[in-house]
């Protein structure tokens, strides 16, 4: 339990929040807006604190949207079924139907570049200029991780004419996080121009934790086995066996537990022809 | 107190610096060196980053406590001692074997590997106008209420060697070869090791060579960034790289586990207002640069570094050098590796290979190249000295599980 300074100054950093969601809404319509609910601590927070401002205010609760990498796990997608509903949250599920089917839903197996539907193989050739046969099924590696994530989450804002997307993005996660800005344009050729809106830049992981516990916000019970951070479950590793908000925090790196980062250290290494 | 500013240029051999053999490459180092102390005889602790780099940045040999897969929490980098000190510490570079993912991000304020960042097969890291670029962007918002150390990498001279039309012409006139041949000379020259044709070999030596020039250009172009905001006058800046590169010298291409000294020679430079130009003959090992940081910066050296501070120059004396890898042929690391070490000793380099127990000797002072190998140069207690140091630290190592 925090003490009562504490408290204020978590407060003080949710009021912040919902001064940039209030914002947000000022700019934008609710049916052009949606929320990116992964079903981790921190995108959690920010559908709590969007949902919180539409209470006080009586605005209506733009969607939600998730996605299926084909990897995710049962805690997190049973946690997002229960809260949606609890909350009455409109929740999208949103995966990449082709490259799932074309891997045969197995981990690890080969997808042909060719069996492939045509936006998916023009994302590979001429976006990621990836020239193989074929690539590994993995929702964490640099083909996979962008045609399940990135390709997905492009899809959805065509699909459903967002212009501006609520995320659960930290200053404090990596130095090249410290310059963002709680609201950021975004678009290019392959992706639609749309806003992000990031009202918890300011928490930092200790802060999350706290203002969860507090102010008694449902978490993943996942968090609770010593997961820091949850990515696609085969890749997320446990930092420890305590639960996350007794870790050191601190002292120690909050996304040692994923392979992204290993997986972008490979490819460079590949490239150099050390692998 | 001063700054601090570290710069290494990955794989850039002595030998290609001016001011070891005149080849007219690096014009901007060369125009420094009236303000320079010059270790003309400066030894890498082993002959590819993930070894060099543990004494570089750790004062650490790579073998300590066994074959790592990444950084050991034990070997304390340079940057950890100095943040705790109330030193703000801040890195750029794009290597990923000193990425995040490796354990190379401790005690940095600001840490920087451009493993986030997209980019290309031909130039598979971020160039050095990039680099200079992040660099100026952060001097331009950083307050100087602290002193700095600033570590800046460069990874241009390291393979696959595409170089700029501009830099090749005045190295190799006639040579006429469009990037995508020097891609493949990468692919299936240098990558299989493929030394069957010694033009080729002689080709990818040129690209080398302009990258070099390249380079000189980006150390340029951030000796201009750093004076802007007045860091040239401000700072010790210590200029090195981590090891070099073979083009046939003993039968190979590129950096593989082996201790000769076209990959274990390198730079290391010294630049400050405050000197005047001075050589020093006496064998140094990169292994001295983190105590030697922590003296410029008035900060105690961690106890597990295992290197002497380089300065004051006066106070250097002879010593016994060491270096340690595994002992691989060709890029790619095999569970049969086993290790390759040497010692510089008496003006004695002795080279031990595990992997068929092969011992060599060479003279120093006669033979600089590491060319003929003297068998009698092993005598007189130089096996029982390295073997000494081969066979340190037992205990530990099964700890960590060898």
């Amino acid at each position: 339990m925090v003490d009562n300074k504490r408290k204020k100054e978590l407060e003080d950093k949710i009021e912040k929040s919902k001064k940039v969601i209030r914002e947000a809404f000022s700019k934008f319509d609710p049916q052009d807006l949606a929320v990116t609910w992964t079903g981790g601590k921190d995108s959690t927070l920010t559908t709590w604190l969007v949902k919180s401002v539409c209470d006080e205010d009586g605005t209506k609760m733009p969607k939600a949207m998730t996605i299926d990498e084909g990897d995710s796990f049962e805690e997190i997608q049973s946690f997002l079924k229960k809260y949606s509903k609890e909350w009455g949250i409109d929740l999208v599920w949103c995966k990449n139907a082709d490259v799932i089917d074309a891997a045969g839903g197995e981990l690890g197996a080969d997808v042909k570049v060719e069996d492939l539907n045509s936006q998916n193989q023009k994302e590979i050739r001429e976006r990621l200029q990836y020239t193989g046969d074929k690539f590994p099924f993995e929702a964490e590696s640099w083909i996979g991780n962008h045609l399940m994530k990135t390709v997905v989450f492009n899809n959805f804002l065509k699909e459903h004419n967002i212009k501006a997307m609520f995320m659960g993005i930290r200053w404090d996660e990596q130095p090249a996080r410290k310059k963002d800005d709680y609201f950021a344009e975004k678009g290019d050729s392959y992706t639609p121009t749309h806003t992000r809106i990031q009202p918890i830049l300011h928490f930092t992981e200790r802060d999350i934790w706290d203002t969860t516990k507090t102010f008694d916000i449902p978490y993943c019970p996942l968090y609770e086995q010593g997961y820091r951070s949850l990515g696609a479950a085969t890749t997320s590793v446990k930092m420890s066996d305590i639960p996350a908000w007794e870790q050191d925090l601190e002292n120690t790196v909050e996304r040692a537990g994923r392979r992204q980062d290993k997986e972008k250290a490979m490819d460079r290494l590949r490239k150099l022809g050390y692998m | 107190m001063k700054n601090t500013i570290l710069i290494t240029i990955d794989a850039l051999r002595a030998d290609m610096v001016d001011l070891y053999k005149d080849r007219g490459l690096t014009p901007f180092i060369d125009s420094l060196s009236q303000k320079m102390t010059i270790y003309k005889d400066a030894h890498s602790t082993g002959p590819y980053t993930q070894a060099s780099f543990q004494g570089i940045l750790a004062s650490q040999y790579y073998l300590e406590y066994g074959k790592e897969k990444k950084l050991n929490k034990d070997k304390i980098l340079i940057s950890e001692i100095l943040k705790k000190a109330g030193i703000y510490t801040a890195a750029f570079h794009s290597n990923a074997y000193l990425s995040y993912y490796f354990g190379y991000n401790r005690g940095w304020d600001v840490f920087y590997d451009s493993m986030a960042d997209e980019v290309t097969d031909m130039y598979p890291f971020v160039r050095g106008d990039g680099i200079n670029a992040k660099v100026e962007e952060f001097l331009k918002n950083f307050s100087f209420s602290s002193p700095l150390f600033l570590w800046v990498h460069y990874m241009d001279v390291h393979e696959p060697y595409i170089a700029e039309k501009d830099y090749l012409k005045k190295i190799a006139p006639d040579l006429s070869v469009i990037k995508d041949e020097m891609f493949t000379l990468f692919k299936d020259t240098l990558l299989k090791r493929d030394v069957s044709d010694s033009d080729k070999v002689d080709t990818l030596k040129k690209l080398y060579m302009a990258k070099v020039a390249e380079t000189d250009g980006y150390i340029k172009d951030l000796f201009d960034i750093l004076s802007s905001h007045n860091l040239t006058e401000s700072s010790d800046i210590i200029i090195t790289s981590d090891h070099g590169d073979e083009f046939l010298e003993h039968g190979g291409l590129s950096h593989d586990g082996k201790m000769y000294s076209e990959l274990i020679n390198v730079p290391l430079l010294i630049y400050s207002k405050d000197i005047e130009k001075k050589e020093i003959d006496t064998p140094v090992s990169l292994i001295d640069i983190p105590p030697t940081i922590a003296a410029f910066m008035e900060t105690e050296p961690a106890p597990s570094f295992k290197g002497d501070s380089l300065w004051p120059i006066d106070l250097i004396s002879p010593r016994t050098l060491y270096g340690e890898a595994m002992g691989k042929l060709g890029h790619k690391e095999k569970d049969s590796d086993r290790p390759i070490y040497y010692m510089i000793d008496e003006g004695i380099k002795v080279i031990y290979r595990e992997d068929g127990s092969t011992w060599e000797a060479y003279k120093r002072d006669d033979d600089p190249a590491d060319r003929n190998n003297i068998p009698s140069g092993i005598s007189g207690g130089k096996k029982d000295k390295l073997n000494k140091f081969i066979n340190r630290n037992q205990i530990k190592r099964r700890r960590y599980g060898r």
